[in-house]
């Protein structure tokens, strides 16, 4: 294959293939539902093409017309795993649109639940990586180390998933941290730190594991730019790009971009173990430096406003929101996820993988395609 | 043989069947309960439950005619599957091996090259519905690649099964062929007579090398984590054994525990000098080994991934080399 121009051969319909082998929307690999065709030849995959849309729920759609608090609720069941980063975001295209000032108190807690979540969509991540590699021990093991996480959500949210947590001008009162759940937090952090350290030793330190995951399903830098790939996905073929580095809402904190060069399955799951790290460094300096104060800003009018955009950094990538206000209600609304952008890099990243790894290859993008397929608009054809 | 002699033999072998009957049946158990789930930190499923409770369950269940070219075929192969199983561990009981050529490492070798094959058959007559068209058009306009002709995940596993044949069974032969080098006999019986006088093969260089490769062609055999490309749970889910239902998924169960039971009493025989025997006290060594080689395997598939063929070659051939140095070495 030509190395650089792997992109067109992959899509050329003019090689050689021998068979078609479908997966999905159904599929035990699969936490999600979506269909991957593989095109093989010799159980190494020559192309790829992947299918999303059995999901769909428009949400969008949906919030078109609704008042703008409603349609703010809503974006929360857009996705299980990132409900707080949608909800954060839909609030901050409000905020922006009304220029509401949210009190400092509230950003440093809404930082503290979106990097919660980021480590438990992280987690997540690792353990559904160590399931499709067959590593089962690694999973469960993964998925008991999440549940501090969890539960720390809980406290803060009152809910394991879909915690609610930002409103317009600040946050929930339930979400308010007084000094027992600050310390709660400091603990869980303390943990998280040491067993996510433990975990990464005796992860890369197994030969077997890093002969399945070293040079398996990779994605070269310049591609992953032409593919518009985002977040973690990107950042593991070595670009140095986070949204959180423009967000004003992270410049009190300090923490680290981390990036791989190798592209492939070991360097993203490489970078979500260390962003885990990055995560629990900036819960930690949120949560001892919380400042005094208000956690809701009320004194804000509604007003009609024109289409606003706001881009926030999701534990998947790069989340865009938008919507305009028509007497306090949504109108044009839009929502694009990380995994819209990250499909192309999945079906790009099996290509020349054996079967096995195809799956591997698709897990290390970390799709969310339920999220996306609630968000698109699907075309008859 | 007066026909006293030939009813307690009788009696001893299907006496030894339901023994291997009835211990095989927790071995799954053993396996997921008190291995995988400790490991795993969970509490896992009652013992009793796979071996055991779930081909009852099965066996009520409704029948499902699967999506096969020759359904009855691919339903009796389970069966035959227990039936190949239950002739291993008939030829290796001391009460036949009178028969000479039928006790042999040539019938041994043979009854399991046709369970193996058995996975091939499963998967090339398997078509399920996870491979079929979606019911709205799925090569649309703009698809790529419209008039490629589909496989199914089954046929997959068919051909992965072929290769398993090719070189996947390598290490079992290689160890099988150990004692035999070390006997100068393929007959069970010389084998055994030999051990009896010399000690067991396992106590010597060739027989420790010899049990490592048995250990892995075991596991290879049994299509147990990191070897279980053949139902590779990221692509072809179970593979062969995907269509099976009702009964015949029963079937499935219990052969993999009398498997288990049935190889690891042919290392007992050929590496111990201990065939199964209902008569002798050494059957206890027999159901001992049976759980030993459970745990060890639990053990290890607890703490690996699934290997592709990238990593299985290399393992295949690296173990392959090492029980060709027990058998030089048997020599020596």
């Amino acid at each position: 294959m030509d190395e650089d121009n792997k992109i067109t051969i992959g899509n050329s319909k003019n090689q050689i293939i021998e068979t078609e082998v479908p997966m999905g929307t159904v599929h035990s690999a699969a936490i999600e539902p979506y269909r991957i065709r593989l095109f093989v030849e010799d159980e190494i995959v020559k192309d790829a093409e992947i299918t999303i849309g059995v999901n769909h729920r428009g949400v969008e759609r949906i919030m078109e017309g609704l008042p703008v608090e409603k349609a703010n609720s809503l974006t929360e069941k857009i996705c299980g795993i990132c409900s707080n980063i949608h909800l954060w975001n839909s609030v901050l295209v409000a905020e922006k649109a009304l220029e509401i000032e949210v009190p400092e108190r509230a950003q440093y807690i809404r930082i503290i639940v979106a990097e919660l979540e980021r480590l438990q969509s992280h987690l997540l991540y690792l353990a559904h990586g160590n399931e499709v590699l067959g590593h089962e021990t690694f999973s469960m093991r993964l998925f008991y180390i999440r549940e501090t996480v969890s539960d720390l959500l809980c406290m803060i949210g009152g809910n394991r998933v879909q915690y609610g947590v930002p409103v317009i001008g600040g946050l929930r009162p339930r979400a308010e941290l007084d000094q027992m759940r600050i310390q709660k937090l400091n603990e869980g952090m303390d943990l998280l730190e040491e067993k996510i350290s433990n975990f990464a030793q005796r992860f890369v330190s197994d030969p077997m594991i890093m002969s399945r995951i070293t040079g398996v399903g990779t994605l070269r830098k310049e591609d992953a730019l032409k593919l518009a790939t985002s977040g973690p996905t990107l950042r593991a073929t070595g670009v140095e790009v986070d949204l959180r580095r423009d967000m004003k809402e992270y410049d009190p904190f300090e923490f680290e971009v981390i990036t791989q060069d190798g592209g492939d399955v070991k360097s993203n799951l490489l970078v979500r173990v260390l962003e885990s790290l990055e995560s629990v460094k900036i819960i930690r300096q949120a949560a001892n430096h919380l400042p005094e104060g208000n956690i809701t800003n009320r004194s804000w009018d509604m007003q009609d406003a024109p289409i606003t955009k706001s881009y926030v950094e999701a534990p998947r990538g790069k989340l865009y929101h938008s919507y305009a206000l028509e007497d306090g209600r949504v109108r044009h609304s839009i929502v694009r996820t990380p995994s819209i952008a990250n499909i192309g890099a999945m079906q790009y990243a099996c290509i020349g993988c054996h079967i096995t790894d195809a799956q591997l290859a698709v897990v290390q993008c970390d799709p969310c395609f339920t999220c996306t397929d609630r968000a698109i608009q699907i075309i008859r054809l | 043989m007066t026909i006293v002699d030939s009813l307690i033999a009788l009696t001893a072998v299907i006496g030894t069947l339901i023994v291997a009957f009835v211990v095989s049946v927790w071995l799954p158990g053993v396996e997921r309960k008190f291995i995988h789930a400790r490991i795993q930190q969970r509490i896992g499923p009652p013992i009793s439950s796979p071996g055991l409770m779930s081909p009852i369950k099965f066996f009520f269940k409704e029948i499902i005619n699967p999506n096969s070219p020759m359904p009855r075929l691919y339903n009796s192969i389970p069966l035959i599957g227990i039936i190949i199983t239950i002739f291993l561990l008939i030829i290796i009981m001391p009460q036949l091996y009178p028969l000479a050529a039928f006790a042999s490492i040539i019938a041994l070798v043979g009854l399991l090259k046709v369970e193996e094959i058995l996975y091939m058959f499963m998967g090339a007559l398997s078509k399920s519905v996870l491979s079929l068209k979606m019911p709205f058009p799925d090569v649309v306009k703009g698809a790529k690649h419209p008039d490629v002709p589909r496989s199914f995940v089954e046929e997959l596993s068919a051909m992965r099964a072929f290769r398993l044949i090719a070189f996947g069974s390598f290490p079992i032969y290689i160890a099988i062929f150990v004692p035999v080098a070390m006997a100068s006999s393929i007959f069970l019986s010389d084998i055994v007579s030999y051990q009896q006088v010399h000690g067991p093969v396992l106590f010597s260089l060739s027989g420790i090398l010899g049990a490592i490769v048995f250990f892995i062609g075991f596991m290879i055999l049994l299509n147990e984590y990191p070897f279980s490309i053949l139902k590779t749970k990221a692509d072809v889910i179970e593979g062969p054994l995907l269509e099976y239902a009702s009964k015949y998924r029963a079937y499935v169960y219990i052969s993999r525990g009398l498997l288990i039971f049935v190889l690891s009493s042919i290392f007992c025989t050929l590496f111990l000098g201990i065939p199964p025997n209902l008569l002798s006290w050494t059957i206890l060594v027999n159901i001992l080994m049976a759980f030993i080689f459970t745990i060890l395997m639990a053990v290890v598939s607890a703490f690996s991934p699934i290997f592709t063929f990238k990593q299985f070659y290399p393992v295949v051939a690296g173990v392959s080399v090492l029980g060709i140095l027990a058998i030089i070495a048997s020599f020596l």
